[in-house]
């Protein structure tokens, strides 16, 4: 029996400096790959392992996924270099030594991947150790890491400043940074080491037990023996050039950077129904505008390459809305569950150019449908809902080499279900599915493309899932691949004196 | 926990029910209504602002229906609505007290700026009931005055905010008043909000003219400065609904609270941390002279009249106010 691969949860063609042939960098599992799109060959996996080996390659996600509960944090203290046991140092050096990276990743999925629009750089997130990770694309197609950066908090989106040297990186707690692309030499600024004073004092504390955790807390400070440990802020200081520029008290779910008429914006949204449009960095405190009327989170806000001063977004509430950004004001909305009956939640929103047409695709999670729409007039206009995907849509995106639009489908699960998995994994897994698109009479069709290159980067698979995966372990991988679930409200009683 | 209902908690129903029926029964005319005890309301002095509390928001600014909580300043002309389909305010709410408590500063504003309609905002339910039943019942004690007045002048005469003599208030109550102010408290209300989220949803865009934020949670552990009232990303959202020229009022008897709330506006004076070169919030934000902020009456009410303030004079403790004016946009980048 075959086993389940990881299916493509990112997919990035690579537009390239004239004289280098397209590539399409995609991460499935724990890995990034990079495919040749002239011949299907691939050029490269990071991290570097015997992928011939199947067996090699899935230890890694095998030992992550046979952990009971979560994955271990990557812990950040650096102390932990004298906690190492010798067992682990030993094993330090034969890693170096043997230059392969078998032992255990720190990581499962990489859910976020995105490129410079030269074509240079890569850049990438892993999920479970929080950690940014730029790659230089060779012309060869092969990836070169610079000095990895671990965030304090796991990442929710990535994108680049216009001229494409700054970062900008939203986290699960709302903050926003910018860093440099290529992280250069920082030393990290120490925090005044003077031990600041107690904040409280008998003056704004006066309950008896307050008083007396704060008698503690005196005694505490001035016991020298405890002090050693770092601080929370010292901590919090990260080991390398950023800056916080924006903020919001929720869940950050999509950032984007945006260039209208000369002026530079960015565009952030929440949980809590909110998409704010900020002025770019580094004037991003400036808040111009809340575009507001969403019922639900929201997961996914595009504005078209083609139509920038325009903005879809979409989330939990089965709308999609049209905006005038810069105004705040809604354009117009679209109902998705009139064409789909359920309760439906948008995974993505992309924005296509392909063969002189323009459009925007919407995919929603644990669906194996393609929604196509069309702006007109400052109004969308439904073009195909008809096509089917032989398995739920993961990413989309265009190879200009191919004249096609890619999409990375679901090999696990049965089609239309987040959690419910196949008895057993298709042979050939068809990991990807190509696309001509041509308009008709009534709107955009799609024509399957029997394309040799995407055949062979079906057949070349992923690395594999481990067999015989029990119900906790499979509901883990989902919560990896559908995550939509996770940004709901739950409609709990409030506890008056909570 | 006990499995019976506290008999703490029954009395408190017990009590918060008859203000009600009281206040509903209430013509304002006939009797003199009872004033809410704030020992039945009372409730712990912390909230998560981060979880999903049961909140009502509306949608945009446009959809919020004001109109029950003015109902004196709400537009004759019927034909007028929100996108809610509520009726519409003859003007705009102007003046925000961020975490109002129990109301202590709004009930102190309401006779100074009579026009001005005021509205504090607080995530606890039980606080925020004792805001709405006591302006109620300061309301419906307005009426009474107004028309016993009317016969005998002599209760207009005592001048306004003096303690009503004798009875139940304590001390520091304010607004206990038994002549009639300007306004009538028909001007101040309260709403339930978690403004750290939700501010957006109730202002638009440059709306306010006065913010004040007295009083806050403290946070003293570090790691709940992320649930500080005051920060660089909140004082972003408090200049968007803030109009040009408009002021934010801070108080606090916190020491370490008020350089951090100085740090966050960027005025904290140690210009060696601050990068000049980069555009920061301190663009947007000016702090207001010790001189002016002394000749605002505004300031003297929020550092003098209300409950909390008077709470600290009793204990002794200090006081640090910080007022800053919101500049105009800065220029775009060239």
């Amino acid at each position: 029996m075959a086993n389940f691969q990881h299916p493509f949860l990112c997919l990035r063609p690579v537009k390239r400096a004239p004289g280098a042939s397209e590539v399409l960098v995609a991460s499935a599992g724990p890995y990034l790959y990079v495919y040749d799109t002239a011949n299907g060959e691939r050029l490269d996996a990071w991290p570097s392992t015997n992928l011939d080996s199947t067996k090699a390659s899935a230890s890694g996600a095998a030992e992550l996924l046979s952990d009971n509960g979560p994955p271990e944090k990557r812990r950040k203290l650096s102390d932990d270099a004298n906690v190492d046991t010798q067992v682990d140092q030993e094993e330090k050096a034969q890693k170096k030594q043997s230059g392969s990276t078998d032992d255990k990743l720190q990581w499962s999925e990489i859910p976020i991947v995105t490129i410079t629009s030269d074509g240079q750089y890569v850049v990438a997130v892993t999920l479970e150790d929080k950690t940014l990770r730029v790659f230089e694309l060779s012309h060869g197609g092969k990836l070169q890491e610079s000095k990895p950066r671990v965030m304090p908090k796991r990442l929710a989106a990535v994108t680049f400043t216009p001229d494409e040297q700054t970062l900008l990186c939203g986290d699960k707690h709302g903050d926003v940074y910018s860093m440099p692309l290529i992280p250069g030499d920082y030393i990290k600024s120490r925090i005044d080491e003077t031990r600041k004073s107690l904040a409280a004092t008998e003056l704004t504390v006066h309950s008896g037990r307050n008083l007396r955790s704060l008698e503690q807390q005196k005694l505490q400070k001035d016991n020298p023996l405890k002090g050693g440990a770092p601080s929370q802020e010292e901590r919090n200081v990260l080991n390398f050039e950023h800056r916080s520029i924006l903020g919001h008290v929720s869940v950050l779910t999509d950032l984007i950077s945006v260039a209208v008429s000369g002026r530079n914006y960015i565009l952030t949204a929440d949980r809590d129904e909110h998409i704010r449009v900020s002025r770019g960095y580094p004037q991003a405190h400036v808040i111009e505008q809340f575009c507001l009327g969403h019922k639900s989170f929201v997961s996914k806000i595009v504005a078209p390459a083609w139509a920038p001063e325009l903005l879809v977004s979409g989330g939990g509430d089965g709308q999609l809305f049209l905006w005038d950004w810069r105004k705040g004001q809604v354009l117009q909305t679209v109902s998705l569950r009139e064409a789909l009956g359920a309760e439906v939640t948008v995974r993505g929103i992309w924005d296509i150019s392909v063969e002189g047409l323009n459009f925007i695709i919407v995919g929603l999670e644990g669906s194996p449908k393609l929604l196509c729409y069309s702006i007109v007039d400052n109004q969308l206009k439904t073009e195909n809902t008809t096509t089917q995907l032989s398995g739920n849509l993961l990413d989309v995106a265009v190879s200009d080499a191919l004249n096609s639009v890619i999409i990375s489908v679901d090999t696990i699960r049965e089609v239309g279900s987040t959690s419910q998995w196949k008895a057993t994994a298709d042979l050939p897994q068809r990991l990807l599915e190509a696309f001509k698109v041509t308009r008709g009479d009534d709107g955009l069709e799609f024509v399957p493309a029997e394309d040799s290159i995407i055949s062979s980067v079906n057949s070349l698979g992923t690395s594999a899932l481990p067999q015989g995966l029990n119900d906790k372990q499979r509901r883990a991988i989902d919560d990896l691949h559908y995550t939509m679930i996770n940004l709901k409200k739950l409609k709990a009683t409030e506890d008056k004196n909570e | 926990m006990v499995s019976q209902p506290a008999p703490k908690r029954q009395k408190r129903e017990e009590y918060r029910r008859k203000i009600h029926e009281q206040h509903e029964a209430a013509d304002g005319a006939k009797a003199e209504v009872q004033l809410p005890q704030k020992r039945f309301f009372r409730q712990r002095a912390h909230a998560n602002p981060f979880s999903d509390h049961q909140l009502d928001y509306p949608l945009t600014p446009a959809h919020m229906d004001w109109s029950s909580h003015y109902p004196a300043f709400v537009d004759p002309d019927t034909s007028k609505t929100t996108l809610s389909g509520g009726r519409k305010l003859v003007k705009d709410v102007e003046v925000v007290d961020i975490g109002c408590g129990f109301g202590g500063l709004l009930v102190g504003l309401a006779p100074l700026l009579p026009d001005t309609l005021m509205v504090g905002m607080e995530i606890r339910v039980s606080v925020l009931e004792f805001v709405t039943s006591r302006i109620k019942a300061l309301r419906l004690r307005q009426q009474y005055l107004k028309n016993t007045s009317s016969q005998d002048p002599a209760p207009a005469s005592e001048p306004a905010n003096s303690p009503q003599n004798g009875s139940e208030a304590p001390e520091d109550e304010v607004g206990t008043t038994t002549s009639v102010v300007p306004g009538n408290y028909e001007n101040i209300s309260g709403i339930r909000a978690n403004t750290m989220k939700f501010l957006p949803n109730f202002f638009e865009r440059h709306q306010l003219s006065k913010i004040f934020i007295c009083f806050p949670d403290p946070h003293f552990k570090a790691r709940k400065h992320k649930a500080r009232i005051v920060s660089e990303y909140l004082n972003a959202e408090y200049a968007y609904v803030l109009r040009p020229g408009g002021l934010l009022y801070t108080i606090t008897d916190v020491e370490e609270y008020h350089h951090w709330i100085l740090k966050h506006f960027h005025v904290s004076g140690n210009e060696g941390e601050d990068d000049e070169e980069v555009p920061s919030i301190k663009d947007l934000w000016e702090r207001v002279s010790e001189e002016e902020v002394s000749a605002d009456p505004c300031a003297q009410v929020m550092a003098c009249e209300t409950e909390e303030s008077k709470k600290v004079t009793r204990n002794n403790g200090n006081k640090y106010v910080a007022v800053f004016r919101r500049k105009a946009d800065p220029e775009w980048p060239a």
